[in-house]
């Protein structure tokens, strides 16, 4: 930062400007001079900065293009008629427009599919009256606009593309594109493209395929029925009437709701992802500020005499704190520049793993690129820019505090950091107990989870320092019969400096747990998954139709085929499953028709209910099971009765059996077919299970399914227990890689804020180990020293971090996760994450130690011993 | 004039390219928009959509009552037009129009029907088979294909608080959104409606619209037999041949009914006028728009005059007429037959464009001079598409003696070329 606008900013009133100016200057000259220490920290504010924004990023870009998207086909809608999974009938949409006056409404159908023009990408096939439109979206058909009706609406009407889709798609307007619907490839022609005003409707059109209701019926095979039916009804009370009206105009199993999009859904279906992944980045910051803290201490400390003469020269403890504090903010907006920077950067990269997790898990997005927001940047500022001041603020007012004449005193703040362990223990441990008290709340909100979390690590960061002490003291003690008197003076030399010591090895302390806690969590997450699946995958075959979301099929079966297959000699039983979607005020589940083999009972790994009782309860119609994660959710429990919304009104079902799930966090309602199939319109089956007979090879199998559907010109996915086990783990670990992403940053900014404080510690110390090599200590004793120093703060940071991550762990599993998605994790100890923890603080704090160590060994004592 | 064919396809031509003009521009008034609907000359409008395989109007034809008051697929547009002067007991004034017009969109499908009047709601609104989507497979064809579109247009002018009520209703021929059948006949766009009373018999004839808190409920009976117009029923445009329409109108029909408005409902009682036009072609090159008068005289005459007008300003010799007399005998007026000059102008408040406001009308030929005053200046319809049509007051003198009646208004194509040229 620039002089002028640094000076005015902090300066003194005009006439003591010069005096102050000095004191910058001075101060400045310091940070000069000590270039390491300013650029870890700000290399630590940096990378706290960096993660938040990058995280904000990539979450707000995933936000933005769901958003845009949501607006350029959700439209202005304020509400939807939706039907229980099985759409709305034509005639209802015909009905309640012409008899009923009820307008504006469009109809919509809506899916999304993929082709083989575009790999890998998703396209969603919008299918709108565009009679009715006119209030609803806004969708520019370029061209001539009767041209573009009658393309559209006229005999062979096609679809309109968004320019960029189509020429990705390898030509503009006049060809047809294939798509792949349900595993069948159908052309569209393609009619014209859609022109956007803006940049944000042009990003909202990406991927989009415009086409006539009709139409897109025609090619979705939903011929009949609509995905929805869009509704704008005005606020308040009057809306609220209609919406009621309305209602009662539907038949049962339709119902108004409020309409999806503007993020509002988006925020919805996301919440816990989103809140998992913003308490793992404001800890990256927390390190940040740790890093800030320790540099601004390790500048007064160092400064202490010439801040002790300053204050006999008469400057105030006004100054000397704006002094202080002016220069955290110079470090704090250097570190925050960087740090925007770093976060654009790593966002780019994020938005790229917050995509496919959304895509794995749930729904289908496509996010173009990142844009920084200015409030999002500001946001980055105000973290970074805040958390440098607040970090300085203790030792900036200890520095003004002090009495002119002991600020020359490095004895005193030593002293007054001993005094402080106490007390930071005592604070340590209120922290501690808080969280465990947030933990024995009855609550189920993850934010109470998350302050117990932050409780409790806290708790565990201020305890560091008396822990510290106490070891160290041990430690001691018991070199002292044993070891020479160069331990000793190693291990005493570590007490001595507590006020370096204690905020390095608390933030080690964290930077381990925290790894350690994610570590666990993970592992036994991904255990948890592992068992579940062994459980769950019983049927030696599994086909579907190819989706575009990873973890569910969409699509139907050709019947034919499914006919085929069952009555293959090799099949000796089958499930099969329909999938829909179920909406209700609740914010809907998975509705899964099961027909389910004796075979297949083996799969549900039951938390509560099950049992024979409960598959016959199932069998015959009035039992339902519950995955676990809706059962949490909703509260609901064996044999409680459950309204399910039908296409004949809403229906209650018991609850049999609450099994657990890892597949869905929205949760997985499981009916039999035969009510299915009494109580829903639709039919179809979205997949199969198959047990063969013994002795068959699946892959022969496999093969005669795949030839028998290409007959039926279908394309399966036919997959073996041991594929689909293994492509789900897959997704697993792309779930999780944006989590381990998170980890090594967390930990890499606590990894420089170690680093930092430990050089710190040494350098300062220059003058005590001058003293000592002119005492006769060789270069490789000293060297010796100083590494044993730092490894035994590493040893000791790690082995204090494997009860603070073993608490994280244990509260990330069971409370988090629980209350986050509802499902239970078996927690699974990996002592290879311990080990690793140990290792890495050891190695770390050996690293951190060797620097200062290879430059005292060197520098001359004399030179060491001169005064600055 | 509404009696152009082209009239029919522009609105609905301008009213699509509205509806996605609004949303391309989502600005306030539609008008600012490159593609303001009126914005496209008529002529360019009219040389859009297809016109090959559809039948035209080439030579005067036997009309076939009631089978013609349904719909004639095979020509591209057709339009069913009810305008009139209501009174309450207390002699309020109100105007109304409501206007349904038909567009095929696919030839293919006119020629596998037979010819016109036959036409069923389901039919029209049944695809030729094989049209699915694409080459994609033969699916079941979705019920929304529809080989029609109609856009209705319903509007009242209160002469005593001096307000206009324009409203516009679009829908597909298909699921029963709108449609169009001949016995019985009724045309209907969504829960607006124009019903006949009976399998053989227009009359009574009922038409039911609502909107919001306005609604209007008449049952029209007819007081003279329909007038065909132009040669026989044959009305020429322009030119070309083919560039022609077949038009006949009901001069004076008695209307009584109930007319909400805001929520009173008001019992009414008038005189109306129908007209009813289908035809392919297109408008001639050079003709901008026109001034459409459909005048009823108090002593039981009627008048009608439309004034084509050319793009440098003048009159087009096709603009023609109809003079109707108390027994019902009609006939037909040529270019020149009748005198128009505009008196006074009104600026529209949404943009400030000027249309005509008060004419002066001599036809010579009658010893017939009038006054023509709009019931209200403002009934202008900011719609999809962009007119002027509303209810007037005609008073002057008939071979001397003083004469007075009511009557419509209908100016099109006014403001065009005010830099907004279309691409």
């Amino acid at each position: 930062m620039s002089r002028p606008s640094f000076t005015p900013r902090f300066g003194p009133p005009p006439e003591s400007s010069g005096s102050l100016r000095l004191l910058s200057l001075a101060g400045r000259r310091f940070l000069w001079r000590h270039p390491w220490q300013v650029s870890l920290t700000v290399l630590g504010v940096a990378l706290g900065v960096g993660v938040v924004v990058a995280m904000d990023l990539a979450m707000e870009s995933a936000r933005r293009a769901f958003r845009l998207s949501a607006e350029a086909v959700g439209g202005r809608a304020t509400h939807w008629i939706v039907g229980s999974g099985g759409g709305v009938p034509d005639s209802v949409y015909a009905a309640l427009r012409v008899r009923g006056g009820v307008r504006p409404a469009a109809p919509v159908v809506e899916e999304f599919v993929g082709s083989p023009a575009l790999p890998g990408r998703a396209l969603r096939v919008l299918g709108v009256d565009p009679l009715a439109e006119g209030p609803f979206r806004r969708l520019a058909l370029g061209g001539e606009g009767v041209e573009a009706l009658w393309r559209l609406l006229g005999p062979g009407g096609g679809a309109f593309l968004g320019r960029e889709t189509a020429w990705e798609a390898g030509g503009g307007g006049g060809d047809s594109l294939p798509l792949a619907v349900a595993g069948r490839v159908r052309h569209v022609r393609v009619v014209g493209l859609l022109e956007a005003g803006d940049e944000l409707s042009r990003q909202g059109m990406r991927g989009l395929v415009l086409m006539d209701v009709g139409r897109a019926q025609e090619l979705l095979g939903k011929v009949g029925t609509l995905d929805r039916v869009d509704l704008l009804l005005p606020a308040g009370e009057e809306g609220e009437r209609r919406r009621a009206e309305i209602q009662q105009r539907l038949p049962p199993g339709l119902t108004v709701r409020e309409a999806e999009g503007r993020g509002r859904a988006f925020d919805g279906m996301l919440r816990a992802f989103q809140l998992n992944l913003t308490a793992l980045s404001l800890l990256a910051l927390l390190f940040g500020g740790f890093l800030i803290y320790n540099t601004m201490t390790f500048s007064v400390v160092q400064r202490r005499p010439f801040l002790g003469i300053l204050r006999t020269l008469g400057v105030t403890r006004g100054e000397v704190t704006k002094l202080v504090l002016g220069e955290a903010v110079l470090l704090g907006a250097a570190g925050t520049a960087l740090g925007l920077v770093l976060g654009v950067f790593l966002g780019t990269g994020l938005v790229k793993l917050v995509t496919r997790t959304i895509n794995d898990l749930y729904f289908v997005l496509e996010v173009q690129g990142v844009s920084p927001s200015p409030s999002l940047l500001g946001k980055g500022v105000v973290l970074g820019v805040g958390v440098a001041v607040l970090a300085s603020l203790p030792p900036a007012l200890e520095a003004a505090g002090s009495p002119a004449r002991l600020v020359l005193l490095r004895s005193i703040l030593e002293e007054k950091a001993a005094r402080a362990v106490p007390l930071a223990a005592l604070a340590g441990g209120a922290s501690l107990g808080m969280g465990l008290a947030l933990l024995a709340l009855p609550s189920r909100s993850v934010t109470v989870g998350f302050g117990a979390l932050f409780g409790v690590v806290l708790g565990f960061a201020l305890l560091t320092p008396m822990a510290t002490a106490l070891l160290v003291q041990g430690l001691a003690g018991a070199l002292r019969r044993r070891a020479g008197p160069l331990a000793v003076l190693a291990v005493r030399g570590l007490v001595g400096a507590m006020s370096r010591t204690a905020p390095a090895m608390a933030a080690l302390v964290m930077a381990v747990a925290v790894t350690v806690g994610l570590g666990t969590m993970i592992g036994s997450f991904r255990r948890s998954v592992d068992r579940w699946l062994d459980t769950t995958l019983q049927a030696d075959l599994y086909i579907s139709a190819p989706g575009l979301l990873s973890s569910r099929a969409q699509g139907t079966l050709d019947p034919e085929v499914v006919e085929g297959i069952l009555s293959l000699p090799e099949v000796a039983g089958f499930n099969t499953y329909r999938e829909i979607r179920s909406e209700d005020q609740g914010g809907g589940f998975r509705l899964l028709a099961l027909r389910l083999d004796p075979r297949g009972e083996k799969a549900f790994d039951f938390r509560q209910g099950g049992g024979v009782g409960a598959f016959e309860a199932f069998r015959g119609g009035e039992g339902v099971l519950v995955s676990e994660p809706l059962a949490y959710r909703r509260g609901w429990r064996v044999g409680d009765e459950v309204a399910i919304a039908t296409d004949s009104g809403s229906r209650r079902f018991r609850v049999v059996g609450v099994f657990r799930d890892y597949s869905s966090e929205q949760g997985v309602v499981m009916v039999d077919r035969g009510v299915f199939e009494r109580w829903w319109r639709m039919g179809g089956v979205t997949s199969l299970g198959l047990f063969l007979r013994e002795g068959v090879a699946q892959g022969t199998v496999a093969e005669r399914i795949e030839a028998l559907a290409a007959r039926q010109g279908q394309s399966l996915v036919v997959r073996s227990t041991r594929d689909l086990k293994a492509a789900s783990l897959g997704i697993f670990d792309r779930t999780f890689t944006i989590t381990v992403v998170l980890r090594l940053l967390a930990f890499g900014v606590a990894f420089t804020g170690v680093l930092s404080a430990l050089m710190a510690l040494q350098l300062e110390r220059s003058r005590e180990l001058g003293v000592l090599r002119a005492l006769g200590m060789t270069p490789r004793e000293l060297w010796g020293m100083i590494t044993a120093q730092t490894g035994l703060l590493g040893l000791m940071a790690g082995v204090l971090a494997v009860p603070a991550g073993a608490s994280l762990a244990a509260i990330l599993v069971q409370v988090v996760n629980r209350r986050s998605f509802g499902w239970t994790l078996d927690l699974s100890w990996g002592l290879e994450v311990f080990g690793q923890a140990v290792l890495l603080a050891l190695v770390g704090a050996g690293l951190a130690g060797a620097y200062p160590a290879w430059r005292m060994a060197k520098t001359p004592p004399a030179l060491a011993l001169r005064d600055e | 004039m509404k009696s152009l064919p082209s009239w029919g396809m522009s609105a609905l031509v301008a009213a699509a390219v509205l509806l996605f003009s609004l949303v391309r521009a989502r600005g306030p008034s539609p008008d600012q928009g490159r593609w303001a609907a009126t914005s496209l000359p008529v002529a360019q409008v009219l040389g859009e959509g297809e016109v090959a395989g559809f039948e035209r109007a080439l030579e005067p034809r036997p009309f076939d009552f009631p089978a013609d008051h349904g719909p004639h697929v095979s020509f591209r547009n057709e339009w069913w037009y009810l305008t009139g002067n209501l009174e309450d007991p207390s002699g309020t004034p109100f105007g109304f129009q409501f206007t349904v017009f038909r567009a095929g969109l696919d030839p293919r499908f006119a020629r596998r029907l037979p010819p016109e009047g036959k036409a069923s709601e389901e039919r029209p609104d049944t695809p030729p088979p094989g049209e699915g989507p694409g080459e994609g497979g033969p699916g079941p064809a979705s019920p929304w294909s529809a080989s029609q579109i109609y856009l209705a247009h319903w509007t009242v002018t209160d002469g005593g608080r001096k307000r206009f009520y324009p409203h516009e209703r679009f829908a597909r021929g298909a699921l029963g959104l709108a449609g169009a059948q001949g016995t019985p006949f009724r045309v209907w766009v969504e829960d607006w409606s124009l019903t006949a009373g009976g399998e053989e018999d227009l009359f009574p004839l009922t038409l039911q619209v609502r909107e919001g808190g306005t609604a209007l409920q008449l049952e029209f009976t007819a007081l003279k037999p329909p007038v065909l117009q132009g040669e026989g029923g044959l009305s020429r445009k322009g030119p070309e041949p083919g560039n022609a329409s077949y038009y006949y109108s009901f001069s004076r029909l008695k209307a009584s009914g109930v007319l909400v408005l805001d929520g009173d409902s008001i019992p009414v009682q008038g005189l109306a006028w129908m007209d009813r036009e289908w035809s392919t072609s297109a408008l001639s090159p050079g003709q901008v728009g026109w001034d459409w008068f459909a005048l009823q005289l108090d002593h039981g005459f009627e008048l009608m005059w439309y004034h084509l007008r050319r793009a440098d300003g003048t009159p087009d010799p096709f603009s023609q007429g109809i003079w109707v007399d108390p027994q019902g005998a009609a006939r037909t007026l040529a270019f020149g037959e009748v005198e128009l000059q505009a008196t006074d102008t009104w600026a529209s408040p949404v943009d400030g464009r000027r249309y005509p406001a008060r004419w002066r009308l001599s036809f010579p030929g009658e010893d017939l001079l009038l006054e023509v005053v709009p019931l209200i200046p403002d009934q202008e319809l900011v719609l999809s598409f962009r007119y002027w049509e509303g209810a007037v007051r005609v008073s002057g003198r008939h071979r001397g003696r003083p004469v007075a009646g009511v009557g419509y208004v209908e100016l099109v194509g006014y403001g065009e070329g005010q830099g907004r040229k279309a691409p």
